[in-house]
Protein backbone atom coordinates (compact mmCIF):
# COMPACT_ATOMS: atom_id res chain seq x y z
CA UNK A 1 0.00 0.00 0.00
CA UNK A 2 2.80 2.38 1.17
CA UNK A 3 4.41 3.54 -2.53
CA UNK A 4 7.95 4.55 -2.73
CA UNK A 5 7.09 8.21 -2.38
CA UNK A 6 5.88 8.02 1.01
CA UNK A 7 8.39 5.58 1.99
CA UNK A 8 10.94 8.39 0.79
CA UNK A 9 8.97 11.23 2.56
CA UNK A 10 8.79 8.90 5.79
CA UNK A 11 12.57 8.49 6.03
CA UNK A 12 13.62 12.04 4.85
CA UNK A 13 11.26 13.40 8.04
CA UNK A 14 12.77 11.09 10.58
CA UNK A 15 16.50 11.54 9.47
CA UNK A 16 15.97 15.52 9.44
CA UNK A 17 13.76 15.32 13.29
CA UNK A 18 16.64 12.33 14.58
CA UNK A 19 19.44 14.57 13.04
CA UNK A 20 17.85 18.13 14.56
CA UNK A 21 17.76 16.36 18.11
CA UNK A 22 21.15 15.77 17.57
CA UNK A 23 22.16 18.88 15.92
CA UNK A 24 20.64 20.44 19.48
CA UNK A 25 22.74 18.24 21.30
CA UNK A 26 25.81 19.40 20.19
CA UNK A 27 24.83 22.98 19.82
CA UNK A 28 24.60 22.65 23.63
CA UNK A 29 27.02 20.69 25.05
CA UNK A 30 29.61 20.39 22.73
CA UNK A 31 30.18 23.68 20.57
CA UNK A 32 32.06 26.25 22.61
CA UNK A 33 30.52 29.48 23.49
CA UNK A 34 31.84 32.60 21.40
CA UNK A 35 33.63 34.79 23.70
CA UNK A 36 32.45 38.76 22.60
CA UNK A 37 28.83 37.58 21.53
CA UNK A 38 27.97 35.54 24.33
CA UNK A 39 25.22 32.21 23.58
CA UNK A 40 23.52 34.35 21.20
CA UNK A 41 26.13 33.89 18.97
CA UNK A 42 24.82 30.14 18.36
CA UNK A 43 21.79 31.17 16.51
CA UNK A 44 24.55 31.40 13.44
CA UNK A 45 24.59 27.87 13.25
CA UNK A 46 20.50 27.92 12.17
CA UNK A 47 20.94 31.46 10.64
CA UNK A 48 22.91 30.48 7.93
CA UNK A 49 21.99 27.08 6.87
CA UNK A 50 18.42 28.54 6.31
CA UNK A 51 20.05 31.12 4.43
CA UNK A 52 21.55 29.12 2.11
CA UNK A 53 18.13 26.51 1.76
CA UNK A 54 16.04 29.97 1.08
CA UNK A 55 18.32 29.75 -2.12
CA UNK A 56 17.72 26.12 -2.87
CA UNK A 57 14.20 26.80 -2.28
CA UNK A 58 14.06 29.79 -4.91
CA UNK A 59 15.71 27.76 -7.04
CA UNK A 60 13.30 24.91 -6.85
CA UNK A 61 10.95 27.60 -7.56
CA UNK A 62 12.59 29.08 -10.88
CA UNK A 63 13.15 25.29 -12.22
CA UNK A 64 9.77 24.40 -11.68
CA UNK A 65 8.24 27.64 -13.75
CA UNK A 66 11.02 26.89 -16.47
CA UNK A 67 9.36 23.28 -16.27
CA UNK A 68 5.98 24.65 -16.48
CA UNK A 69 6.00 27.44 -19.16
CA UNK A 70 7.92 24.58 -20.79
CA UNK A 71 5.45 21.57 -20.71
CA UNK A 72 2.76 23.23 -18.57
CA UNK A 73 1.95 20.37 -16.85
CA UNK A 74 -0.14 21.18 -13.24
CA UNK A 75 2.49 18.95 -11.52
CA UNK A 76 5.54 21.59 -12.06
CA UNK A 77 2.85 24.37 -11.04
CA UNK A 78 2.30 22.88 -7.48
CA UNK A 79 5.82 21.85 -7.12
CA UNK A 80 6.82 26.00 -7.81
CA UNK A 81 3.55 26.76 -4.98
CA UNK A 82 5.28 24.59 -2.54
CA UNK A 83 8.76 25.77 -3.11
CA UNK A 84 7.81 29.10 -2.84
CA UNK A 85 6.11 28.99 0.46
CA UNK A 86 8.67 26.94 1.79
CA UNK A 87 11.14 29.44 0.71
CA UNK A 88 9.18 32.37 2.92
CA UNK A 89 8.55 30.54 5.77
CA UNK A 90 12.82 30.02 5.48
CA UNK A 91 13.54 33.33 4.72
CA UNK A 92 11.34 34.62 7.60
CA UNK A 93 13.30 32.18 10.06
CA UNK A 94 16.34 34.29 8.23
CA UNK A 95 14.98 37.65 8.93
CA UNK A 96 13.47 36.76 12.36
CA UNK A 97 17.35 35.30 13.57
CA UNK A 98 19.07 37.66 11.94
CA UNK A 99 17.43 40.94 13.46
CA UNK A 100 18.30 38.94 16.92
CA UNK A 101 21.64 38.96 15.55
CA UNK A 102 21.80 42.21 14.87
CA UNK A 103 20.00 43.56 18.16
CA UNK A 104 22.75 41.57 20.18
CA UNK A 105 25.69 42.60 18.25
CA UNK A 106 24.74 46.16 17.15
CA UNK A 107 22.01 47.07 19.57
CA UNK A 108 19.43 47.18 16.71
CA UNK A 109 17.02 45.10 15.70
CA UNK A 110 16.83 46.96 12.04
CA UNK A 111 19.35 48.44 10.29
CA UNK A 112 19.86 49.26 5.98
CA UNK A 113 22.80 47.34 5.98
CA UNK A 114 23.16 45.30 2.63
CA UNK A 115 22.43 41.63 3.79
CA UNK A 116 19.26 42.87 6.10
CA UNK A 117 17.87 44.52 3.07
CA UNK A 118 18.74 41.64 0.59
CA UNK A 119 16.74 39.14 2.82
CA UNK A 120 14.45 41.38 3.23
CA UNK A 121 13.74 42.51 -0.67
CA UNK A 122 14.26 38.40 -1.21
CA UNK A 123 11.34 38.09 1.39
CA UNK A 124 9.25 40.92 -0.32
CA UNK A 125 9.66 38.89 -4.02
CA UNK A 126 8.10 35.55 -2.93
CA UNK A 127 5.46 37.05 -0.62
CA UNK A 128 4.30 38.63 -3.42
CA UNK A 129 4.73 34.97 -5.34
CA UNK A 130 2.38 33.95 -3.39
CA UNK A 131 -0.17 36.96 -3.04
CA UNK A 132 -0.06 36.78 -7.15
CA UNK A 133 -1.24 32.57 -6.52
CA UNK A 134 -3.62 33.86 -4.10
CA UNK A 135 -5.29 36.63 -5.85
CA UNK A 136 -5.81 34.90 -9.72
CA UNK A 137 -8.85 32.97 -9.54
CA UNK A 138 -8.25 30.73 -13.18
CA UNK A 139 -6.42 27.81 -12.02
CA UNK A 140 -4.60 27.61 -15.54
CA UNK A 141 -3.92 31.60 -15.61
CA UNK A 142 -2.68 31.47 -12.00
CA UNK A 143 0.40 29.05 -13.08
CA UNK A 144 1.11 30.87 -16.44
CA UNK A 145 1.55 34.09 -14.59
CA UNK A 146 3.11 32.79 -11.14
CA UNK A 147 5.84 30.85 -13.31
CA UNK A 148 6.35 34.17 -15.61
CA UNK A 149 6.63 36.03 -12.07
CA UNK A 150 9.15 33.05 -10.90
CA UNK A 151 11.30 33.52 -13.37
CA UNK A 152 11.38 37.26 -13.18
CA UNK A 153 12.08 36.56 -9.70
CA UNK A 154 14.90 35.00 -9.13
CA UNK A 155 16.64 36.15 -12.01
CA UNK A 156 16.08 39.33 -10.14
CA UNK A 157 18.35 37.98 -7.03
CA UNK A 158 22.00 38.85 -7.75
CA UNK A 159 20.44 42.12 -9.18
CA UNK A 160 19.03 42.85 -5.74
CA UNK A 161 22.09 41.40 -3.94
CA UNK A 162 24.35 43.04 -6.17
CA UNK A 163 22.18 46.28 -5.44
CA UNK A 164 22.15 46.05 -1.50
CA UNK A 165 25.75 45.93 -1.35
CA UNK A 166 25.86 49.23 -2.81
CA UNK A 167 24.52 50.18 0.78
CA UNK A 168 26.97 50.93 3.85
CA UNK A 169 27.72 47.67 5.27
CA UNK A 170 28.21 46.12 9.31
CA UNK A 171 27.59 42.82 8.58
CA UNK A 172 30.30 40.46 9.00
CA UNK A 173 31.65 39.25 5.51
CA UNK A 174 33.15 36.73 6.91
CA UNK A 175 33.42 35.17 10.14
CA UNK A 176 36.09 33.24 12.16
CA UNK A 177 35.10 29.91 13.20
CA UNK A 178 37.29 27.81 15.28
CA UNK A 179 36.89 23.94 14.01
CA UNK A 180 34.63 22.50 16.20
CA UNK A 181 32.23 25.67 15.15
CA UNK A 182 32.63 24.67 11.63
CA UNK A 183 31.81 21.23 12.71
CA UNK A 184 28.67 21.86 14.08
CA UNK A 185 27.97 24.22 11.17
CA UNK A 186 28.15 21.22 8.91
CA UNK A 187 26.09 19.24 11.07
CA UNK A 188 23.29 21.56 10.84
CA UNK A 189 22.85 22.16 7.35
CA UNK A 190 21.94 18.25 7.36
CA UNK A 191 18.52 18.49 9.88
CA UNK A 192 17.60 21.97 8.02
CA UNK A 193 17.88 21.26 4.43
CA UNK A 194 16.26 17.34 4.95
CA UNK A 195 13.58 19.99 7.00
CA UNK A 196 13.44 22.04 3.97
CA UNK A 197 12.85 18.64 1.76
CA UNK A 198 10.22 18.08 3.69
CA UNK A 199 8.71 20.62 4.30
CA UNK A 200 8.44 21.17 0.13
CA UNK A 201 7.57 17.53 -0.54
CA UNK A 202 4.87 17.57 2.12
CA UNK A 203 3.59 21.28 0.66
CA UNK A 204 3.73 19.66 -2.84
CA UNK A 205 1.47 16.48 -1.90
CA UNK A 206 -1.27 18.37 -0.61
CA UNK A 207 -1.47 20.78 -3.48
CA UNK A 208 -1.66 17.89 -5.35
CA UNK A 209 -4.47 16.77 -3.30
CA UNK A 210 -6.09 19.56 -3.67
CA UNK A 211 -5.84 20.15 -7.46
CA UNK A 212 -7.56 16.61 -7.28
CA UNK A 213 -10.17 17.71 -4.91
CA UNK A 214 -10.86 20.85 -6.72
CA UNK A 215 -11.18 18.77 -9.97
CA UNK A 216 -13.87 16.43 -8.35
CA UNK A 217 -15.97 19.37 -6.82
CA UNK A 218 -15.84 21.21 -11.03
CA UNK A 219 -17.01 17.22 -11.47
CA UNK A 220 -19.97 17.27 -9.16
CA UNK A 221 -21.18 21.06 -9.49
CA UNK A 222 -21.43 21.00 -12.77
CA UNK A 223 -24.69 19.86 -14.22
CA UNK A 224 -25.23 17.53 -16.86
CA UNK A 225 -24.86 18.45 -20.53
CA UNK A 226 -28.59 19.26 -21.44
CA UNK A 227 -30.30 16.81 -24.00
CA UNK A 228 -30.83 18.43 -27.15
CA UNK A 229 -33.39 16.70 -29.62
CA UNK A 230 -32.47 16.73 -33.23
CA UNK A 231 -34.26 19.57 -35.10
CA UNK A 232 -36.90 20.73 -32.58
CA UNK A 233 -37.21 21.78 -28.86
CA UNK A 234 -36.44 20.24 -26.06
CA UNK B 1 14.62 45.87 -40.78
CA UNK B 2 10.79 44.60 -41.43
CA UNK B 3 11.08 44.17 -37.86
CA UNK B 4 12.11 46.89 -36.84
CA UNK B 5 9.54 48.78 -39.65
CA UNK B 6 6.62 46.44 -37.38
CA UNK B 7 7.57 47.51 -34.30
CA UNK B 8 7.62 51.26 -35.39
CA UNK B 9 4.16 50.55 -37.21
CA UNK B 10 3.19 48.93 -33.83
CA UNK B 11 4.01 51.91 -31.91
CA UNK B 12 2.51 54.52 -33.98
CA UNK B 13 -0.55 52.85 -33.64
CA UNK B 14 -0.87 53.64 -29.95
CA UNK B 15 0.62 56.60 -29.83
CA UNK B 16 -2.14 57.32 -32.25
CA UNK B 17 -4.92 56.02 -29.90
CA UNK B 18 -3.12 57.65 -27.15
CA UNK B 19 -3.18 61.33 -29.30
CA UNK B 20 -6.59 61.15 -30.22
CA UNK B 21 -7.88 59.58 -26.90
CA UNK B 22 -5.88 61.37 -24.89
CA UNK B 23 -6.53 58.52 -21.79
CA UNK B 24 -3.52 57.80 -20.53
CA UNK B 25 -1.49 60.51 -20.32
CA UNK B 26 -3.90 63.22 -18.58
CA UNK B 27 -4.45 60.49 -16.02
CA UNK B 28 -1.09 59.50 -15.36
CA UNK B 29 0.89 63.09 -15.48
CA UNK B 30 -1.99 64.18 -12.90
CA UNK B 31 -1.35 61.46 -10.45
CA UNK B 32 2.29 62.09 -10.55
CA UNK B 33 1.66 65.49 -9.94
CA UNK B 34 -0.33 64.28 -6.84
CA UNK B 35 1.80 61.96 -5.68
CA UNK B 36 4.90 64.82 -5.70
CA UNK B 37 2.76 67.24 -3.83
CA UNK B 38 1.32 64.77 -1.46
CA UNK B 39 4.43 63.81 -0.32
CA UNK B 40 6.16 67.33 -0.36
CA UNK B 41 3.31 67.90 2.24
CA UNK B 42 4.14 64.93 4.37
CA UNK B 43 7.47 65.63 4.54
CA UNK B 44 7.37 69.05 4.81
CA UNK B 45 9.99 72.06 4.11
CA UNK B 46 13.15 70.62 6.05
CA UNK B 47 13.35 67.71 3.61
CA UNK B 48 14.44 69.50 0.96
CA UNK B 49 17.50 68.55 -1.44
CA UNK B 50 18.79 65.66 -3.36
CA UNK B 51 18.28 62.27 -1.70
CA UNK B 52 14.60 63.11 -0.91
CA UNK B 53 13.66 64.26 -4.52
CA UNK B 54 15.41 61.14 -5.91
CA UNK B 55 12.99 58.98 -3.77
CA UNK B 56 9.80 60.95 -4.10
CA UNK B 57 10.76 61.24 -7.75
CA UNK B 58 10.82 57.17 -7.74
CA UNK B 59 7.62 57.05 -5.54
CA UNK B 60 5.76 59.21 -8.42
CA UNK B 61 7.30 56.87 -11.45
CA UNK B 62 6.89 53.58 -9.85
CA UNK B 63 3.04 54.61 -9.29
CA UNK B 64 2.09 56.54 -12.81
CA UNK B 65 4.50 53.98 -14.70
CA UNK B 66 1.84 51.15 -13.25
CA UNK B 67 -0.96 53.43 -14.17
CA UNK B 68 0.28 53.70 -17.80
CA UNK B 69 1.44 50.20 -18.49
CA UNK B 70 -2.03 48.84 -17.02
CA UNK B 71 -3.63 51.48 -19.42
CA UNK B 72 -2.05 50.47 -22.83
CA UNK B 73 -2.71 46.98 -22.11
CA UNK B 74 -6.12 47.43 -21.38
CA UNK B 75 -6.49 48.80 -24.74
CA UNK B 76 -5.61 45.90 -26.37
CA UNK B 77 -8.28 44.29 -24.27
CA UNK B 78 -11.15 46.08 -26.03
CA UNK B 79 -13.17 44.47 -28.74
CA UNK B 80 -10.79 41.53 -28.97
CA UNK B 81 -7.69 44.13 -29.95
CA UNK B 82 -5.50 41.19 -28.73
CA UNK B 83 -6.82 38.45 -30.27
CA UNK B 84 -6.51 40.44 -33.28
CA UNK B 85 -2.63 41.57 -32.83
CA UNK B 86 -1.88 37.90 -32.27
CA UNK B 87 -3.64 36.91 -35.33
CA UNK B 88 -1.87 39.11 -37.14
CA UNK B 89 1.60 37.44 -39.24
CA UNK B 90 4.14 38.85 -36.38
CA UNK B 91 7.02 37.70 -34.41
CA UNK B 92 5.05 37.75 -30.44
CA UNK B 93 8.54 39.79 -29.73
CA UNK B 94 7.65 42.23 -32.06
CA UNK B 95 3.91 42.78 -30.37
CA UNK B 96 6.29 43.11 -26.84
CA UNK B 97 9.22 45.52 -28.36
CA UNK B 98 6.34 47.62 -30.21
CA UNK B 99 4.23 47.69 -26.70
CA UNK B 100 7.84 48.30 -24.93
CA UNK B 101 8.70 51.59 -27.06
CA UNK B 102 4.84 52.80 -26.70
CA UNK B 103 5.36 52.53 -22.58
CA UNK B 104 8.69 54.56 -22.98
CA UNK B 105 7.22 57.09 -25.30
CA UNK B 106 4.86 57.43 -22.67
CA UNK B 107 6.95 57.43 -19.72
CA UNK B 108 9.18 59.87 -21.14
CA UNK B 109 6.62 62.31 -21.79
CA UNK B 110 5.14 62.24 -18.15
CA UNK B 111 8.88 61.89 -16.76
CA UNK B 112 8.86 65.27 -18.94
CA UNK B 113 6.40 66.72 -17.07
CA UNK B 114 6.85 64.86 -13.81
CA UNK B 115 10.54 65.48 -12.88
CA UNK B 116 10.48 69.08 -13.65
CA UNK B 117 7.87 69.24 -10.91
CA UNK B 118 9.53 67.23 -8.17
CA UNK B 119 12.37 69.32 -8.68
CA UNK B 120 10.87 72.57 -8.16
CA UNK B 121 8.76 71.26 -5.15
CA UNK B 122 11.87 69.80 -3.60
CA UNK B 123 14.71 72.38 -4.30
CA UNK B 124 16.91 70.05 -6.17
CA UNK B 125 19.79 71.59 -8.00
CA UNK B 126 20.52 69.93 -11.02
CA UNK B 127 23.09 71.90 -12.59
CA UNK B 128 25.92 70.12 -11.84
CA UNK B 129 24.86 67.03 -13.38
CA UNK B 130 22.38 67.31 -15.69
CA UNK B 131 23.18 65.17 -18.41
CA UNK B 132 24.42 62.28 -15.51
CA UNK B 133 20.48 63.13 -13.91
CA UNK B 134 18.99 61.94 -17.15
CA UNK B 135 21.25 58.61 -18.10
CA UNK B 136 20.35 57.36 -14.65
CA UNK B 137 16.52 58.46 -15.49
CA UNK B 138 15.96 57.34 -18.73
CA UNK B 139 18.34 54.11 -17.95
CA UNK B 140 15.63 53.31 -14.53
CA UNK B 141 13.14 54.09 -16.90
CA UNK B 142 13.51 51.59 -19.40
CA UNK B 143 14.60 48.59 -17.52
CA UNK B 144 10.96 49.68 -14.97
CA UNK B 145 9.26 49.56 -18.49
CA UNK B 146 10.53 46.26 -19.62
CA UNK B 147 9.47 44.21 -16.27
CA UNK B 148 6.29 46.24 -16.34
CA UNK B 149 5.35 45.43 -19.88
CA UNK B 150 5.75 41.82 -19.81
CA UNK B 151 3.70 41.77 -16.74
CA UNK B 152 0.85 44.13 -17.76
CA UNK B 153 0.51 41.53 -20.27
CA UNK B 154 0.95 38.87 -18.52
CA UNK B 155 -2.11 40.10 -15.85
CA UNK B 156 -4.92 42.11 -17.74
CA UNK B 157 -6.39 39.09 -18.34
CA UNK B 158 -6.96 38.89 -14.53
CA UNK B 159 -9.75 40.86 -12.33
CA UNK B 160 -7.13 42.22 -10.19
CA UNK B 161 -5.34 43.61 -13.07
CA UNK B 162 -4.57 47.30 -11.33
CA UNK B 163 -3.36 46.19 -7.79
CA UNK B 164 -1.66 43.22 -8.77
CA UNK B 165 0.22 44.94 -11.39
CA UNK B 166 2.23 47.14 -8.80
CA UNK B 167 2.03 44.28 -6.56
CA UNK B 168 4.18 42.27 -9.05
CA UNK B 169 6.67 45.15 -10.91
CA UNK B 170 7.57 47.06 -7.05
CA UNK B 171 9.41 44.07 -5.85
CA UNK B 172 11.16 43.35 -8.76
CA UNK B 173 12.18 46.90 -9.79
CA UNK B 174 13.99 47.16 -6.27
CA UNK B 175 17.44 47.24 -7.31
CA UNK B 176 16.57 49.82 -9.80
CA UNK B 177 15.59 52.01 -6.95
CA UNK B 178 18.51 51.38 -4.86
CA UNK B 179 21.24 51.81 -7.65
CA UNK B 180 19.91 55.23 -8.72
CA UNK B 181 19.30 56.92 -5.43
CA UNK B 182 22.78 55.59 -4.81
CA UNK B 183 23.89 56.94 -7.84
CA UNK B 184 22.32 60.39 -7.49
CA UNK B 185 23.57 61.01 -3.89
CA UNK B 186 27.01 59.92 -5.34
CA UNK B 187 26.85 62.69 -7.82
CA UNK B 188 24.97 65.32 -6.38
CA UNK B 189 26.24 65.17 -2.47
CA UNK B 190 29.59 63.67 -3.18
CA UNK B 191 31.51 66.01 -5.17
CA UNK B 192 30.34 64.60 -8.65
CA UNK B 193 31.64 61.05 -8.29
CA UNK B 194 30.22 58.45 -10.70
CA UNK B 195 29.00 55.19 -9.16
CA UNK B 196 30.53 52.52 -11.62
CA UNK B 197 28.87 50.01 -9.84
CA UNK B 198 25.87 50.85 -9.30
CA UNK B 199 25.83 51.79 -13.28
CA UNK B 200 26.79 48.41 -14.34
CA UNK B 201 23.38 47.26 -12.12
CA UNK B 202 21.40 49.56 -13.81
CA UNK B 203 23.18 48.40 -16.85
CA UNK B 204 22.81 44.94 -16.44
CA UNK B 205 19.32 44.95 -14.77
CA UNK B 206 17.89 46.64 -18.55
CA UNK B 207 20.04 44.27 -20.68
CA UNK B 208 18.61 41.24 -18.89
CA UNK B 209 14.88 42.33 -18.20
CA UNK B 210 14.47 43.46 -22.11
CA UNK B 211 15.67 40.52 -23.53
CA UNK B 212 14.36 37.95 -20.91
CA UNK B 213 10.75 39.59 -21.04
CA UNK B 214 11.34 39.84 -24.78
CA UNK B 215 11.87 36.32 -24.83
CA UNK B 216 9.19 35.08 -22.23
CA UNK B 217 6.49 37.32 -23.99
CA UNK B 218 5.53 34.77 -26.44
CA UNK B 219 5.61 32.09 -23.53
CA UNK B 220 2.79 33.73 -21.48
CA UNK B 221 0.79 35.96 -23.81
CA UNK B 222 -3.03 34.91 -24.35
CA UNK B 223 -5.62 36.83 -25.77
Amino acid sequence: MTSPWAVLQRTLWTAGLLSLAAAIGILLVYTPTEATMGPVQKIFYLHLPMAINTFLACLVVFIASIGYLWQRSTWWDDLAAAAAKVAVVLCSGVLITGMIWGRSAWGQWWTWSPRLTFSLMLWLLYVVYLTVRMSIESAQRRAVVSAAYGVIAFLDVPLVWLSARLLPDIHPASIQLIAPMKLTLAIWFVPVTLIACGLIMARYNLNRLNRQWQRGVELVDTPAPRMRVAGGVA
Amino acid sequence: MQALRQILHLTAKDLRIEARSRQTLGLVVVLGILIVTVLGLGLGAQQSGGPAATAVLWVAYLFSGVLCFEKTMALERHDGALAGLLLAPLDRGVIYAGKLLSNLVLMFAVGAVITPVGILFFGFDLSAHPLGFLAIMGMSLIGFAAVGTLFAALVSSTRLAGGLLAMVVFPVTLPLVISSTQMMSRLFAEAGQWNGRAFAILLAFDLIFVVVSWLAFEWVIEP
